[in-house]
């Protein structure tokens, strides 16, 4: 599969981008563990995940094409 | 809702509340302004400004869900409006504004004070404090 990932706020400046296409994928875990290999470190952080703009609460099955935020506590107002 | 780039100026908030007079079924509205604070730190440094970023689409989706939440709530508000900085902003200028237009007092108060609330925790904003010693970056957003 191809996903999509967003990275927002202190995992954006920690990565280094905002943005990173993966392929290859096959499974969230999968995904997980290629995102902290590219980027060691990062599971340390809090964060919550969003796929296709909707916040999930449990492992997701991911999609082809999938787009996946991955998202610091929010800090807005 | 809105993002805009920088600050929440005046022209922006004296145009909602001239658009607030053409509701002439309201009684109320109730106008919040969020401000970004000087906040010092331990170590003696100053909060100079504060850069927002945002998930800009999923913030679309959000703020349409709390206006539906709120409107269910607060069944005598009639039109609220949202607008909230993305980029720069400086400490003393404003970074969010919330109005709120009602039949009555009550609910045009009490509905934006939730508001302010389900912001804070449901809209994927994010800030970064800049301090007095450091550069703002002319790019950043």
């Amino acid at each position: 599969m191809e996903i999509n990932v967003l990275f927002f706020g202190v995992l954006a400046d920690f990565a280094g981008v905002r943005r990173k296409h993966y392929t290859g994928i096959e499974s969230y875990s999968d995904l997980k563990h290629r995102i902290f290999d590219d980027y060691p470190g990062i599971e340390h952080y809090t964060y919550k995940v969003a796929v296709n703009k909707t916040i999930i609460n449990e492992d997701p099955l991911l999609r082809d094409g999938d787009e996946l935020a991955f998202m610091p506590p929010f800090a807005g107002g | 809702m809105r993002l805009v780039k920088g600050p929440v100026t005046a022209d922006i908030i004296s145009e909602l509340i001239a658009r607030g007079g053409e509701k002439k079924e309201c009684g109320a509205h109730s106008l919040f302004l969020g401000q970004v604070r000087n906040d010092g730190k331990d170590d003696g440094k100053r909060v100079r400004a504060i850069e927002y970023s945002a998930y800009e689409e999923m913030v679309i989706m959000e703020a349409e869900k709390i206006s539906k939440t709120v409107q269910s709530e607060y069944d005598d508000v009639r039109t609220l409006e949202i607008i909230h900085s993305k980029g720069v902003v400086n400490a003393g200028e404003l970074s969010l504004v919330v109005i709120v237009s009602a039949g009555h007092t009550g609910q045009a108060a009490g509905a934006c004070t939730k508001i302010v609330g389900l912001i804070k925790e449901k809209l994927p904003i994010w800030k970064k404090e800049i301090f007095e010693d450091e550069p703002v970056q002319p790019d950043a957003e």
